[in-house]
């Protein structure tokens, strides 16, 4: 009789298991889980093994100084890092359009004029349509008292004021017209210019300014100016409030940056390069060509020549390696949007550029376990081995789900990297790491929400939503409404709220509910799902997923609330079996490898 | 034995010099009162009713509003504050409504009952001396949607900004953070002057009115 500690040290988590072993009998006693205290793989992780032990040992009224020995996991040598690049940008020349998403624009329908300041009320000439631009130094009152009083022999046909007073002008004035607010640069906006002006119906956005030929009905453009304005509507599609200024030269361009090249260096010695404008999908395509990869390098002084060496940088330091030993083995690359601010721009437009979001995973010397095994000894005074490799104690720690048979295969989500591990009935066993995983994620609803703060889309990939409605009540990302008898912090009334197991944490920007869901599902599925396929087809007897029967989600992105179900429908295509692990029946998820130690250890003592 | 007398010392001068300023102070509103120190009488005045407009929002004023007091703790003019906080309501698209409370001068109680006299359950409180807060119907009295308990610091911009977030919470549409100055000098500066106005303002409650329309 023997008791026995399973010590799985992950990035975040270090994860322990108690077995008492009787001949070939092992009965699990109990398990405790502790935040990994320092960087995975080094000594500073011994507080937080310790602690986690003690916890473990004390809920069987135990002591550390009784354990037999102690199994320590050998961790993947591999790490990931992720990167992201904007490949196009939007530049408005001459000042020939306005379109933002002001809170409360006024009076709605379009209009054509031709512009004019406030302050050259003396050069208008009558019968002639005007578009009316104020300075914020005027108030409400006047604005209103001004264009009434002109409504005898001048027309003025819509407003574009600096100030927040659309509104209030809008209710002063004696014939209604749209107009546009919040414009900040209305020194730029040319005078006598022949303009159009549109306010979107409140719940909608505008028709006509978003519209090729509704810009080229209003303004009267030739076949010519109607192609060259196209981004323009473009760049207005979903604006609640618009005006486009003709002007001679002033359009507005879309430039695809010099992105540069990517080189994919294959293991057969081939390189194969692709310029990265061409998009995600031609980068992953010609990797599926490359087969399995050397290296990968980017142009030298181009964008994505900066980002990997940024990266490679990044990995020397945290493995101790030169940067030129860095080999990356895997790329994941990944389209995505992100909203830039337009240069040029008169109000503060942004638009959606083209980015291509990039993991990448690089192999590295074995992390130093021994050294931690030794320290670990010392302190305890209890034997340690660093025993097995992590993918295949994950593996016989996953067998204990009930329902599962061999073949089974595992994957581990994890910050870094997607890891795969595949074992056949005759106990053979495939293993792979795929770059991307959580972290891109982040980056994903990082940049495509545009957020400021990496720890916000961290929380956001991490909880459900809900918006508070009212005091008393608020609906769930599910449609579902919640009541509360005690009212809510008037803090969070009006706001999007994520929802943590113990608290609300306020989304500080202001984006609709639903759109961060979407953003936030679509992120989860381009990386999860596409790196979940790819690695089990690399595990799969000839890369055939049909053959795998059973897959289980271990680690700790299998207790996300949402990315195991759109596994389960995915791959049940392939009709795999493939839910949440549920190891030894009761633990979830979590400490696969560490049940796994503890499994190993029967066989290594016989 | 020192510091006893130290003591004393400081508050024999604390004393005197309050004694010097309510002196003063009185003096300037002797020469108020005789033109307009009366208390109102406002029997024949409407009372306020409780609104049913899903816009509206109500805003309380203090029962010396306009009437004894004109200016703000830092001299801002009554009438331009209740303007500002009206336009930032109807920037919005809601409907403003004022109110005066006579049956509390407690800026937390005023904005309550402005509260349960709005349509849309929403009201703000300012009392006379421009300390504002942002009220709805089902808080408790000392809870509250936003406060801005420093009226010294508040400016004509500010008001219009707390127009525009009480019809934000109307819509249940997110609120934008108002930036409030912070000046810890604020309470010593200002604490007499602000002490006199609340008296003064407290002095002006009616026992059997609570509440009147207001459209000065």
């Amino acid at each position: 009789m023997s008791l026995v500690a399973g010590v799985d040290i992950g990035n975040s988590t270090t994860e322990v298991c108690i077995g008492r072993i009787e001949g070939g009998d092992i009965r699990f006693l109990s398990s405790a889980t502790h935040a990994t205290t320092g960087i995975k793989g080094t000594v500073d992780n011994i507080p937080g093994i310790v602690s986690a032990l003690e916890e473990a040992m004390g809920k069987v009224r135990l002591s550390t100084s009784d354990l037999e020995y102690i199994r320590l996991n050998e961790s993947a040598p591999v790490i990931g890092d992720t990167a992201m690049e904007t490949i196009t940008e939007t530049i408005i020349t001459d000042s020939s359009m306005i379109g933002h998403n002001p809170s409360t624009p006024a009076g709605v329908g379009t209009a054509v004029g031709y512009t004019i300041h406030i302050e050259n009320l003396s050069k208008m000439v009558a019968d002639r349509p005007y578009i009316l631009v104020v300075g914020k130094e005027y108030g409400y009152e006047k604005v209103a008292e001004v264009v009434n009083s002109l409504g005898g022999y001048i027309k003025i046909v819509g407003l574009i004021l600096q100030a927040d007073e659309a509104v209030l002008v809008w209710n002063r004035l004696d014939k209604k017209i749209p107009i546009v607010d919040e414009v900040l640069r209305i020194d730029k906006i040319p005078d006598e210019k022949m303009a159009a002006i549109e306010v979107a119906m409140s719940g909608q956005v505008i028709r006509q300014l978003s519209n090729p030929y509704g810009i080229a009905t209003l303004l009267g453009l030739n076949a010519e100016e109607t192609r060259l304005v196209t981004p323009i509507a473009k760049s207005l599609i979903g604006k609640k409030s618009a005006v486009v200024i003709k002007t001679l030269h002033g359009y507005i361009a879309e430039n695809v940056l010099p992105a540069g090249e990517l080189y994919l260096k294959g293991e057969d010695g081939k390189e194969y390069a692709v310029n990265v404008d061409a998009g995600a999908e031609k980068i992953m395509a010609l990797s599926n060509v490359a087969g399995r990869l050397s290296d990968v390098q980017g142009q030298k002084n181009t964008n994505v020549g900066n980002m990997f060496d940024r990266m490679k940088d990044s990995m020397s330091r945290l493995t101790g390696e030169t940067k030129e030993s860095i080999h990356i083995t895997d790329v994941l690359a990944i389209d995505t949007l992100a909203p830039v601010q337009i240069a040029g721009a008169l109000a503060g437009e942004t638009c959606m550029e083209k980015a291509v979001g990039i993991a990448a995973m690089v192999k590295t010397q074995q992390l130093p376990m021994r050294k931690i095994a030794e320290e670990l000894q010392r302190q305890l005074n209890v034997d340690v081995a660093v025993a097995g490799v992590e993918a295949a104690m994950a593996l016989l720690g996953a067998c204990t789900t009930p329902g599962t048979r061999l073949p089974l295969a595992i994957i581990d989500m994890g910050g870094g990297s997607t890891d795969a591990a595949m074992m056949d009935d005759a106990g053979n066993m495939r293993m792979t790491h795929k770059a991307g995983a959580g972290e891109l994620v982040t980056l994903l609803i990082q940049t495509e929400l545009g957020l400021k703060d990496r720890n916000e889309a961290e929380l956001l990939k991490k909880y459900p939503l809900a918006k508070v409605e009212s005091l008393y009540h608020m609906r769930l990302e599910s449609g579902e409404m919640q009541f509360f008898a005690e009212s809510i912090d008037p803090r969070y009334y009006g706001c999007v709220v994520m929802l943590a197991p113990d608290r609300m944490i306020r989304v500080e920007e202001d984006i609709p509910m639903e759109r961060i869901v979407e953003v936030r599902r679509d992120a989860k599925r381009k990386v999860f799902v596409k790196n979940v396929v790819r690695a089990l087809q690399e595990v799969a007897e000839n890369g055939d997923l049909k053959r795998i029967p059973n897959v289980v989600l271990v680690g700790g992105s299998a207790e996300d609330f949402e990315v195991p179900e759109m596994l389960t429908e995915s791959l049940s295509q392939y009709r795999i079996v493939c839910g949440r692990g549920n190891i030894r029946a009761t633990e979830g998820p979590r400490n696969a490898v560490a049940t796994g130690l503890v499994m190993s250890g029967t066989s290594a003592k016989r | 034995m020192a510091g006893e007398k130290a003591v004393k010392y400081n508050e024999q001068v604390i004393e005197e010099v309050v004694a010097q300023v309510i002196k003063e102070v009185m003096k300037q509103r002797g020469v108020e009162q005789t033109t307009q120190g009366k208390k109102e009488d406002y029997s024949d005045a409407k009372v306020a009713t409780k609104g049913t407009d899903p816009k509206e929002v109500v805003i309380g004023v203090g029962p010396a509003f306009q009437t004894q007091i004109h200016r703000t703790i830092n001299g801002l003019d009554l009438g331009q504050v209740l303007d500002e906080v009206k336009a930032g309501i109807e920037e919005e698209g809601m409907h403003p409504r004022v109110v005066k409370i006579l049956k509390t001068s407690d800026v937390c109680f005023m904005g309550l009952e402005a509260a349960k006299l709005s349509g849309s359950g929403i009201g703000i409180g300012i009392q006379s001396k421009g300390t504002t807060v942002i009220h709805q119907k089902d808080l408790y009295p000392l809870s509250n949607l936003e406060l801005f308990p420093q009226a010294p610091l508040m400016s004509l911009e500010t008001y219009r900004k707390v127009g525009k977030n009480s019809a934000k919470y109307v819509k249940g549409e997110r609120v934008t953070p108002i930036t409030v100055e912070n000046d810890p000098m604020t309470r010593p500066k200002y604490q007499v002057k602000a002490a006199l106005m609340h008296i003064k303002e407290t002095e002006c409650l009616d026992e059997k009115i609570p509440y009147i329309e207001w459209n000065a």
